[in-house]
């Protein structure tokens, strides 16, 4: 099993051995498995959990967070040689010499697994500035008529269908026209306007759509007497 | 209508004892789908397996009886099609939680699924999980499926503070089938082309053989010969997981006969 060596100015202060299944504490108190008699160090600083065949570090909020090889952490999978600076002290991370390790990439983490949708946000919260905790939002795109109709179209659908036929979400008549025309599908990238049938091709910023193409913002689109422009919102 | 050349195979890997991984493909009921199990001892595979036959048979039950159950709830933003594909995803994930609820052998288990279907002239793809489906159009290749891991979900909204979390985070999912009572699969619906190949596969391949190595393969080699060398170069680079694929390549059809069909390649000829 690993061990943890306490140093302060290159003197060495004690040696602690991890054991698997283990939680170690690291603070000021002295109920701390690792106590650190620091003014710099937080009552309760940081602690380390046995987490399958790995080690990690969770920073408890402590006043003046904990580093990894001179990086501020909040969490951290422990690796051979780590340096953990906890206030002025700082700790050692070393496995026995032939002791197996869990790989870089390895350890238990390497089987995928479902992360537990609570303790999920909850580590989240922990792991991640409150600024930056923002959902991602789906961009809806939208079309507004610049000819041949009025007003807003918001694309909703995966999938809308513009053509002749009544079914369509958009309805464009001719006598060229497709029963549907063309489609505007959402993928994870953005949308896209494709090709589907009938004599009348989209075209898109005058260029003529033979199969598909993704869609910009203020692209126009032309099919048949209708003119559309795409924007998508935030 | 569209043909469709198809073939799929899996491995177990270079350290896995079993494989956990199961898939299907069927070219009448054009349906396709990869699902990536876990679970200690066999719960993966039994969870993976019940995914992937439980889709199926409602999937065919809807192509050969059309009279299946309503659906209570559909989503209006998707085809009839996607519902049902939609509906058949949340049915396996039920089925997944209770036999995992149920049976303390099986507690946890889970799996993702990455689905495709086929209707007419467009493509449907839904996924649950971190299996990706990519399409390869016009000498490109894009992600069609969402990957529901924390890297990935935390690139969405903050990428620069995602690049500081730990790598090893890509493999904790955000999403799975059989994990909670309900499950919210990603849908996408385009349309496709001839030319256009599409792959769904684990991450056993996808950890080790970039987009890019993909888009070359399925371009220079038929399906079935593609699926093996995709196979065989994860083998290569250490094959640390199950590793699964499927190539689909939709080709014309050709089999439009009759006078109609006739007729129609005559006006091609005149208008083009």
């Amino acid at each position: 099993m690993p061990t943890l060596t306490l140093t302060f100015k290159d003197n060495t202060i004690a040696t602690y051995r991890i054991e698997e299944g283990q939680s170690i504490t690291i603070g000021r108190k002295a109920s701390n498995n690792v106590p650190i008699e620091n003014l710099a160090v937080s009552g309760h600083h940081a602690k380390i959990d046995s987490v399958g065949e790995g080690f990690l570090l969770t920073d408890l909020q402590s006043k003046n967070g904990s580093f990894v090889n001179k990086e501020l952490v909040s969490s951290h999978w422990l690796k051979e040689g780590d340096n953990i600076l906890i206030g002025k002290h700082t700790l050692i991370f070393a496995y026995d010499e032939g002791e197996q390790k869990p790989d870089e990439l390895g350890g238990d983490m390497d089987q995928t697994m479902v992360m537990d949708t609570d303790k999920y946000r909850d580590m989240l919260a922990q792991a991640i500035p409150k600024a930056a905790k923002a959902e991602a939002k789906e961009p809806v795109g939208m079309l507004s008529y610049l000819a041949g109709g009025e007003g807003e179209i918001k694309l909703v659908k995966k999938l809308t269908k513009i053509g002749k036929s009544s079914t369509s979400d958009i309805v464009v008549g001719g006598l060229m026209m497709g029963a549907t025309a063309a489609t505007i599908s959402k993928r994870p990238q953005g949308y896209s306007l494709s090709y589907v049938g009938g004599m009348t091709k989209p075209k898109v910023n005058g260029a003529t759509v033979k199969e598909s193409v993704t869609l910009k913002d203020f692209d126009q689109i032309e099919i048949g007497s209708v003119k559309l422009q795409f924007v998508s919102e935030k | 209508m569209i043909a469709i050349e198809s073939a799929g195979i899996t491995d177990v890997g270079q350290k896995r004892t079993g494989n956990e991984d199961s898939f299907y493909l069927d070219d009448d009921l054009k349906l396709y789908m990869v699902a990536d199990g876990m679970g200690g001892h066999l719960a993966g595979e039994v969870a993976s397996a019940l995914v992937v036959d439980t889709i199926r048979d409602y999937m065919k039950r809807f192509k050969e009886e059309g009279d299946v159950e309503e659906m209570e709830d559909p989503d209006e933003t998707l085809s009839k099609e996607a519902n049902r594909l939609l509906s058949s995803i949340n049915l396996a994930n039920q089925g997944v939680h209770q036999v995992a609820q149920s049976n303390e052998d099986y507690k946890g288990m889970g799996s993702t699924v990455s689905a495709a279907f086929f209707t007419g002239d467009t493509m449907i793809l839904a996924n649950v999980g971190d299996s990706p489906i990519y399409l390869v159009h016009d000498g490109g290749i894009e992600l069609l499926s969402v990957t529901h891991n924390v890297i990935s979900e935390q690139m969405a909204i903050n990428p620069e503070m995602a690049q500081k979390l730990d790598k090893r985070l890509q493999h904790m999912l955000t999403r799975g089938m059989g994990i909670e009572a309900a499950v919210e699969a990603d849908v996408c619906e385009i349309q496709c082309f001839e030319g256009d190949i599409l792959t769904i596969s684990s991450d056993g391949l996808s950890d080790l053989v970039s987009p890019e190595e993909i888009l070359d393969i399925v371009k220079a080699e038929p399906p079935v010969k593609a699926c093996q060398t995709l196979v065989d170069l994860a083998n290569e680079r250490g094959g640390h997981d199950n590793i699964t694929v499927i190539v689909i390549k939709i080709n014309a059809d050709n089999a439009k006969g009759g006078i109609m069909g006739m007729i129609s390649r005559i006006m091609k000829k005149i208008f083009h």
